[in-house]
């Protein structure tokens, strides 16, 4: 074969390929103490030249690896005010993480997300400052509280439906704000918890090191919420509420196979629950304090923001949307109210035009161009001309579809050879010889299927008497009567059944 | 209970109610939770300032320091926030509900963006009329009146008498009018409604152009009794929500009772000594936890029982 160029023409996705030795045993390394491999390749051959190929069929651990490293990367190199920014946003994005767990993966509509780290981490600056806890218990406290108010939590959400149980979460937020701030023991301090002990030496507090210091226990923090994610959402719990999640009817189907989604549900919730204790605790560790700012609803409102921005319901929606709120929200400082107010118009916008958030968009838009490709098709074709994708599906001989094909576009080409001398042609001499338009025209006549075709019936033996019947096709079915018009001569008769054929081509 | 306690508490009744119901029957019918409530609630009662503070030196020219004047003020405040709060609906109406009605997730879709524009709309005005209070004139005028020894100020009573006005116009025009029936067909099946021809987008128009104006109302009443903020929407926004879910949303008797049992359960415990109005919003907030967790579909869950 010579060598020969190929363009890229259609519209797959295009691939990066590996190319294997083909003598080499394949080989691939599983994640310790797990059954899972690190990268999802798949193994297939080149149908042309059976050369073997390697794909990446998901290439998203590609870019979460990526956008991380490159978050690592860059920012020791920002200015300090950016360092605790990125920081924020790495606390944010754990906690919108875990939100998205119980939003997202369990279904359950909670507010209450804030006030259970809120919660946790009063609970473990309470412990620090005035028990004399060392700090690193402050991580085990954390969970501990964050696990009994899940349970509590919990507890109603199977009862209530979504939004009556969204409520129900912001009075538990409002009633923790108001019981601390209303606390005898913390009215000096307007309620927060001060002189909370850190993993950050007091020295280096709001120095460089220790915005560093910060920093990287932030993204630790990240990156133990993404692992959290990993592990109740692509694991069998996560497996589990997704055959229930879509409908009334998948929840009846779950409850007949045997899947208790409410337990599963439960547990989601729980585990969540817990991992937002360890996030209160680092928060309260972080700023060495913790106020009841955490329990308003403006700051609950700002990390619903993040979530609907990014795609409610997906790891990378929450983690997008912390990145655009926290960089307006605290990268632009100087804009004052108006920042919200960029907020609120992006949220819009993106809720406007977006079914999923800005992560959905590139599914969206792939759908829409399926749609409007099949739109253009079926506008294309006419009745009778090219099959419908769906009909297309169904057909089982493809040589039929390309033979449907084949027989509009002669159509098309005989259409305009119909003209009044045509037919005043065929009048005089049905049987002669033609000329090259009638001849092509008659010619698909003659192909023409078994399914009405017209054929002319003698009357009476011996008698110049005939009429048109058209063929049912079908054995044992006799053919109908087209009309009651009898001829008299057979020209005439062959001229009538000319006449009808082109009538149906004409409005084929 | 004194009589001055159960006036405070049908103030308190009659603001959520009118708030309450609007939400409820936006939900029952278009299948909207409209956040943007409290921002149609800011907004009327700042639409009402400006109009009557731009009226007061023509009318003080006009008419002088007559019943008339006060009359007049009090004409022009009550409809500026009917027709703010009436315009901000309609403003909803073709963000949150015409783009998207017939697209997927809406009601979460319609949720959304009916909280952004309330979060921008409080920081908007906070933006332009800054944070300071706005009083608005006092239509009912300064005074109160004793009945039995208790003491009924002038706007308690205009409020309450104002809400049940505005109240029974809209049950009325709800219960007798063509577009109402076509309303509350909506609120029992909309589907059903939408094959027996009344159309969604037609009808959805009116619906948040008369919730807006309820909320305006409400506005235009409690600004009576305090002042108007960019914040002012916030807690009207809570409170009429909260209400609507406790009634069983799109149940406009259960709203009304709620809000009666809010109503009452706030002034009382703003009126315990220890308690205070401090934990008024925690003590509702228990209330309705409890009431929820015994019926989870609320009160209107409740009247459905009894009906079937």
């Amino acid at each position: 074969m010579t060598n020969r160029t190929f363009y890229k023409v259609g519209r797959r996705p295009w691939e990066v390929k590996g190319h294997p030795d083909g003598l080499q045993e394949r080989k691939r390394t599983r994640v310790p103490f797990t059954r899972r491999h690190w990268l999802k390749w798949r193994d297939s051959h080149n149908p042309k030249n059976l050369q073997r190929e390697r794909v990446l069929a998901d290439k998203k651990p590609l870019w979460w690896a990526i956008a991380l490293s490159l978050l690592v990367i860059v920012t020791p190199f920002l200015p300090n005010s950016m360092i605790s920014t990125a920081s924020i946003f790495c606390i944010y994005a754990a906690i919108n993480v875990l939100w998205t767990l119980i939003v997202g993966t369990a279904g359950i509509f909670s507010l209450a997300t804030l006030a259970v780290v809120g919660v946790a981490g009063y609970s473990a600056a309470a412990a620090n400052v005035y028990l004399g806890v060392p700090w690193p218990f402050m991580l085990l406290i954390g969970p501990l509280v964050g696990f009994i108010a899940g349970a509590v939590l919990a507890a109603p959400s199977t009862r209530l439906d979504g939004l009556y149980y969204a409520l129900l979460t912001m009075g538990v937020a409002e009633i923790c704000r108001v019981f601390v701030v209303q606390l005898r023991a913390l009215t000096t301090t307007n309620g927060a918890i001060t002189q909370v002990d850190s993993f950050i030496p007091e020295a280096w507090f709001l120095q460089r090191p220790g915005l560093l210091l910060g920093f990287a226990g932030a993204f630790c923090l990240l990156l133990g919420a993404l692992l959290v994610w990993r592990l109740v959402n692509s694991e069998r719990l996560g497996l589990l509420l997704r055959a229930s999640r879509g409908s009334r009817e998948d929840e009846s189907f779950c409850e007949a196979v045997g899947i208790d989604f409410r337990r599963a549900r439960l547990q989601v919730f729980v585990i969540s629950s817990a991992a937002l204790g360890v996030v209160g605790a680092f928060y309260a560790m972080y700023y060495r304090s913790i106020s009841p700012n955490i329990f308003s609803l403006d700051q609950l409102l700002l990390l619903f923001a993040m979530m609907v921005i990014g795609g409610l319901g997906r790891a990378e929606g929450a983690v997008l949307g912390a990145a655009i709120v926290t960089l307006i929200d605290k990268g632009m400082i100087e804009l004052g109210p108006l920042r919200i107010i960029l907020v609120a118009a992006i949220m819009l916008i993106v809720t406007i035009f977006a079914r999923e958030g800005l992560t959905g968009a590139r599914d969206q838009f792939r759908d829409f161009r399926k749609r409007k490709a099949g739109e253009r098709r079926a506008h294309r074709t006419e009745k009778g001309g090219e099959a419908m994708p769906e009909e297309a599906v169904d057909v089982r001989d493809k040589q039929e579809l390309y033979y449907r094909r084949f027989n509009k576009r002669l159509r098309d080409r005989l259409k305009p050879m119909i003209t009044p001398e045509l037919i005043a042609e065929h009048k005089a001499d049905p049987l002669g010889h033609h000329s090259d338009a009638l001849a092509r025209v008659l010619n698909y006549f003659r192909r023409a299927e078994m399914v009405d075709k017209y054929v002319i019936m003698r009357l009476k033996d011996g008698e110049e008497a005939y009429r048109i019947m058209a063929v049912s096709g079908v054995r044992g079915m006799p053919p109908r009567v087209v009309d009651d018009k009898e001829y008299q001569a057979l020209n005439d008769a062959y001229h009538a059944v000319f006449l009808l054929r082109v009538n149906d081509l004409l409005e084929s | 209970m004194d009589l001055g306690l159960v006036v405070y508490a049908l103030n308190l009744a009659a603001i959520y109610a009118l708030m309450a119901i609007g939400i409820s029957i936006l939900w029952s019918s278009v299948g909207m939770i409209n956040m943007a409530h409290g921002a149609t609630f800011a907004i009327s009662g700042y639409a009402a300032w400006l109009v009557t503070g731009a009226l007061k030196p023509v009318v003080a020219a006009t008419f002088g320091k007559t019943v008339l004047a006060s009359g007049v003020m009090a004409a022009a405040l009550v409809s500026s926030a009917l027709l703010a709060g009436a315009l901000c609906g309609a403003v909803i109406y073709a963000l949150a509900f015409l783009p998207i009605h017939d697209k997927p997730n809406y009601p979460v879709r319609a949720l959304i963006i009916t909280l952004a524009l309330n979060i921008g709309t409080v920081q908007g005005l906070l933006y332009f009329f800054g944070p300071r209070n706005q009083g608005l004139p006092k239509i009912f005028g300064f005074g109160r009146w004793e009945i039995w020894g208790a003491k009924i100020r002038y706007d308690q009573a205009g409020t309450i008498v104002g809400a049940a006005v505005i109240m029974g116009l809209t049950l009325a025009w709800l219960r007798y009018s063509r577009r109402g029936l076509e309303v509350r067909a909506m609120m029992q099946n909309a589907e059903g409604a939408a094959y027996s021809g009344i159309s969604r987008q037609v009808t959805a128009l009116p619906i948040l152009m008369l919730t807006g104006a309820l909320a305006g109302m409400a506005a235009a009443l409690l600004s009576q009794t305090i002042f108007v903020s960019p914040t002012a929407g916030v807690v009207p926004l809570v409170k009429g929500l909260t209400i609507a879910l406790l009634g069983g949303l799109g149940s406009v008797p259960g709203a009304m009772i709620g809000a009666l049992l809010i109503g009452f359960l706030e002034a009382i415990v703003g009126a315990i000594p220890f308690l205070g109005q401090r934990y008024v919003m925690s003590a509702t907030f228990a209330f309705i936890i409890l009431v929820l967790i015994v019926r989870p579909r609320g009160i209107g869950g409740l009247l459905d029982d009894t009906r079937e």
